[in-house]
């Protein structure tokens, strides 16, 4: 059953357009994961993992906080590698009517 | 064909969202009374039984319909007014004072519940899945060793919204600005599994005293909602120098399709070298601005529309990345899609959106400054201190 109820197709459309169109594929560069990356800007950065690549990178699986949080902030070794990757001009960077 | 951008309003779901919700703090139900509590489109009863134990129910007899909430704690039991059938916890009537036997089929609705940071929680899933404890919001550390003040906690019905409306501002980062007077500097989301995290830094807006404008405050805000209804915020302020550790919990339970109970506690840690009063004094000092800022976010809501295919431009946070997360709630458990739980990252860019807020908060300095040199009673006006503001991530 669909919850949040869409009216018109179009709205289809900008899901797709907002959540998948032009991600680029960045390979970790200290481990297997491979994730999605876009970047609208040189300080935006919107990064889409799966299943796999979370199993592949230990910075994902070592869930230690000791203060209480849920969260994994990021990577470090990732980020570097989509550092990298923007540098070497890999990631397109900018925007396309905001999405 | 028109070029002109249609808002796609959609339709609310049907269903009420599957998880932990919180129904308030735990010691507000310990008085072997009966509790109303509004929720999941129902009426629930809440009450302690002889063990001190709380139990949940649907506040409506099966009997009769009778409204258990208006009925009495009897030993374990909820007892109706109508014709005193006695409802155990465990959602099965237990005696009928004039009937021979208890018909085997005398079971009513029951919710699972746990008990977080000394809050009551239940747990809701239409499919009628067992409760899942391994997803409970996290005890927190320092809360039970006494090391923070009380929960100061409050409530507020919002008429007109659905409570999606509340999660959007996960990813609202244009809005701390312009609802709640600060600059975000530094923003980004998180969404994995069934938890999404806001991360802010932000700085009070020199042009403003209300909501959380105030040049001298600076925050450091990490906001995780643990599925659908419950957010941890912690906060690490500055004001003026002195630090606070600020915990808010904003949680909610949905009441009808476009309505909810919203409900917030603050807790502060403890400075060393403070007594009680004088923190228990700045933890109510927060939780009324907190009060404030909500009531901010609720002014918009109770007027808007909802938009099911909203249009963002490069400055906004991932809305439906935050909303295809949000729908694993209202899917049945066998539907959720990997997209939906998938780890997600998104760092805005604060950047240009600080520079044009930099010069129009300048530009309103400047403005003020004339009007007050003109005003003949700029002299007596100027003693206005501003509170110690802050903000959270909502
Ligand atoms: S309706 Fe509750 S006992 Fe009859
Ligand atoms: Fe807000």
């Amino acid at each position: 059953m669909a919850s949040f109820v869409p009216t018109s197709a179009d709205t289809l459309e900008d899901q797709r357009l907002y959540t998948r169109a032009r991600l680029t594929e960045v390979a970790c560069l200290d481990c297997l994961a491979c994730v999605g990356v876009k970047k609208n800007s040189e300080h935006h950065t919107s990064v889409q993992w799966d299943d796999e690549a979370k199993r592949h990178c230990p910075e994902m699986s070592r869930r230690d906080r000791l203060d209480g949080r849920a969260v994994t902030p990021a990577c470090p070794r990732l980020v570097a590698s989509i550092e990298a990757a923007a540098r070497d001009g890999r990631i397109p960077i900018g925007a396309e009517d905001g999405y | 064909m028109s070029d002109v951008r249609t808002l796609d309003q959609g339709h609310a779901p049907e269903r009420f969202a599957r998880g932990w919700h919180c129904l308030g703090l735990a010691s507000t139900f310990a008085d072997r009374k009966p509790h109303a509590i509004e929720a999941f489109g129902t009426k629930l009863v809440v009450w302690a039984d002889t063990q001190g134990e709380l139990n949940v129910l649907d506040g409506y007899c099966r009997h009769m319909g009778g409204d258990l909430t208006q009925g009495s704690v009897k030993g374990d039991e909820i007892a109706c007014p109508f014709h005193d059938w006695r409802w155990g916890g465990d959602g099965k009537c237990k005696t009928i004072p004039y009937a021979r036997r208890v018909p085997l089929r005398a079971r009513t609705q029951r919710y699972e519940t746990a008990i977080v940071n000394d809050q009551l929680l239940v747990w809701h899933d239409t499919e009628g899945s067992k409760a899942d404890h391994d997803i409970l919001p996290p005890q927190l550390p320092g809360l039970d060793e006494g090391l923070y003040t009380d929960w100061q906690w409050s409530s507020e019905h919002i008429e007109g919204s659905h409570c999606r409306e509340l999660i959007d501002n996960v990813v609202d980062m244009a809005h701390f600005y312009y609802v709640h007077f600060a600059f975000p500097t530094s923003f980004r989301n998180v969404f994995e599994g069934h938890i999404a995290t806001q991360f802010m830094e932000s700085k009070g807006r020199p042009d403003k005293t209300e909501g959380y404008g105030d040049a001298e405050l600076f925050l450091k805000s990490e906001a995780t909602y643990y599925g659908p209804s419950y957010m941890i915020n912690w906060l690490d302020t500055d004001y003026k120098g002195f630090n606070t550790e600020v915990i808010l919990v904003n949680c909610h339970i949905p009441t009808g399709p476009d309505s909810f109970l919203l409900q917030y506690g603050i807790t502060v840690k403890k400075p060393e070298g403070l007594d009680d009063k004088t923190t228990d004094f700045i933890a109510t000092k927060y939780a009324e601005m907190f009060g404030s800022g909500f009531l901010q976010d609720v002014h918009i809501w109770k007027n808007k529309v909802p938009v099911q295919n909203p249009l963002l431009c490069e400055e906004d946070g991932p809305v439906y990345q935050l909303r295809r997360w949000y729908e694993q709630f209202y899917v049945d458990q066998a539907e959720v899609k990997g997209e939906m739980v998938d780890r997600f990252e998104f760092e805005v860019d604060t950047t240009k959106a600080n520079e044009y807020w930099q010069d129009e908060v300048a530009e309103n300095l400047r403005l003020k400054a004339e009007e007050d040199a003109a005003s003949e009673s700029a002299a007596e006006s100027a003693g206005a201190e501003g509170e110690p503001s802050l903000m959270s991530g909502t």
